[in-house]
């Protein structure tokens, strides 16, 4: 077992030729992905946030019913259903407008049904952050506000949105871990990412390669490239939790089903 | 609308087998991680250095790679040593993931009972035993249960990628995929895989928001 792990003739391909410099390759398409997913995410997740916590039952009512399906369905069903039905037309449209300064995976129609599923299900799952910073405000807050005269939006913008939106910058940095390894479920897709390039080094043949390529240690050192980023967002996350926590002396309240959300909370326990 | 019925009602055994299945991974996985996890969790509260740094590495290492990952490594890694089905290499990834974030529940669970009580316990003279059966295990469980469920809650959704990964374990989703190619109607196909599952997170998420509240400890 331990020779099957670490013999040095099955750790060969990692040195030789381009095998390592092809799997960054992959998993910088991962990164990216999970870049712009994000940035998508906080921008719809914050009007969704609004909506929901807004007074009126027509916008209150919806909205609170279109985050709760998003965040509830497994990513991968959502992938896998927008995959199949997004319309033909609108990924060739896609196709035919990517610039071509995009990385070459992010040109092709495929990536559309990817980044539109990644942004449904984490703008669901960013709003629920984002209600729950803005509801550990204490009420008096948006009171004194009304108090001082200053309209709904006017409160919103200038005093409940910057303190709310700085109590969920840990629980969204956490929530980038997930995203950061919810971006492999597109190698389901057949997006040219990390995984799929780890299948094609390992079905590389001696012949062709010169070396042995075991699936096992590919695999294994894509696993660790996820480990060693991950593990520097989760500190980087735990300390910014512990932090907030001292200035403003409040426990903001976690989003339900979410592991890394669980495992913030009991990592600065 | 007629035709969401008309799929429903000629796929209906399918669509209950596909849900039967994704109960069953969660189930299964759920005994695995509860298993390991309370392992490594007794790993990291151990007094030797050594076992709590080797329960420290295994929580970083699982929490943070992405279970995909941890799927491929069991079910294509050890074709030589031990071929393994896709029901145990599925299992064992899904469970294996989901411990590491066990342990880290249990291992707050212990922590979040003060050594004060535990003093005060003993020195009103409750033997070791009793400290351990009255006062420092009822409010771990407590603390412990809604983050627990909140897992399984994950696990549900994280159950799918097992279904639509090489594995090709005829869950729930692999179930809509099937019977979308079958009645070329992916939209209705897709509907009613979705309510399964949210049949099972939104249950879930109303019962771990319940015992939030009823098991709260007010400090």
């Amino acid at each position: 077992m331990m020779d099957y792990l670490f013999a040095p003739d099955r750790w060969e391909w990692l040195f030789s030729g381009n095998s390592f410099r092809f799997l960054l390759d992959g998993l910088i398409v991962n990164i990216e992905l999970a870049l712009i997913a994000m940035a998508l995410s906080l921008t719809i997740g914050l009007l969704l946030a609004l909506a929901r916590i807004a007074k009126n039952p027509v916008i209150k009512g919806p909205a609170g019913i279109w985050i709760d399906v998003w965040r509830n369905l497994p990513l991968i069903f959502i992938l896998l259903y927008l995959a199949l039905s997004l319309p033909a037309s609108w990924k060739q449209a896609y196709q035919d407008a990517a610039p071509t300064w995009l990385p070459e995976a992010f040109q092709n129609g495929r990536i559309l049904a990817a980044v539109v599923g990644l942004t449904l299900y984490n703008s669901a799952v960013i709003a629920e952050i984002m209600r729950a910073g803005i509801q550990s405000l204490e009420r008096g807050q948006g009171e004194a506000a009304a108090a001082l005269g200053l309209p709904y939006w006017k409160s919103m913008r200038l005093i409940i949105l910057p303190q709310g939106l700085r109590r969920m910058v840990p629980a969204t940095v956490s929530q980038l871990i997930t995203l950061n390894k919810d971006t492999t479920l597109i190698s389901i897709l057949s997006i040219q990412e990390v995984m799929r390039h780890g299948r094609i080094l390992g079905s590389c043949l001696p012949f062709t390669c010169g070396v042995e390529v075991p699936l096992l240690q590919v695999f294994l050192v894509v696993g660790t490239m996820f480990a060693i980023l991950n593990y520097g967002l989760s500190r980087l996350s735990k300390r910014l939790e512990i932090k907030q926590r001292q200035t403003t002396g409040i426990e903001v309240e976690k989003v339900t089903g979410l592991e890394d959300q669980v495992a913030l909370d009991t990592d600065t326990k | 609308m007629g035709e969401f019925w008309e799929v429903f009602q000629r796929h209906l055994p399918e669509f209950r087998s596909g849900f039967y299945i994704t109960c069953r991974l969660v189930a299964m996985s759920f005994v695995i991680a509860m298993g390991v996890g309370t392992i490594i969790a007794a790993f990291r509260v151990a007094p030797a250095r050594a076992l709590q740094r080797i329960g420290t590495v295994y929580v970083e290492f699982f929490r943070n790679i992405p279970l995909l990952v941890l799927i491929f490594i069991f079910f294509f890694g050890f074709p030589e040593v031990f071929n393994i089905g896709p029901w145990v290499a599925g299992t064992l990834a899904l469970g294996l993931y989901t411990s590491a974030y066990i342990a880290e529940t249990l291992r707050s669970g212990v922590f979040a009972v003060g050594k004060g009580q535990i003093d005060a316990s003993l020195s009103l003279g409750f033997t070791y035993r009793q400290t351990l059966q009255k006062v420092v295990l009822p409010q771990s469980f407590r603390t412990v249960i809604p983050p627990l469920g909140n897992l399984i809650i994950a696990m549900i959704k994280n159950s799918a990628i097992l279904g639509a990964s090489a594995l090709a374990i005829p869950d729930l989703l692999k179930t809509g995929r099937i019977t979308a190619a079958l009645t070329a109607n992916a939209h209705a196909s897709f509907f009613w895989a979705a309510l399964g599952y949210l049949i099972l997170t939104v249950t879930a998420t109303f019962i771990v928001r319940h015992l939030e509240k009823r098991l709260a400890i007010r400090r």
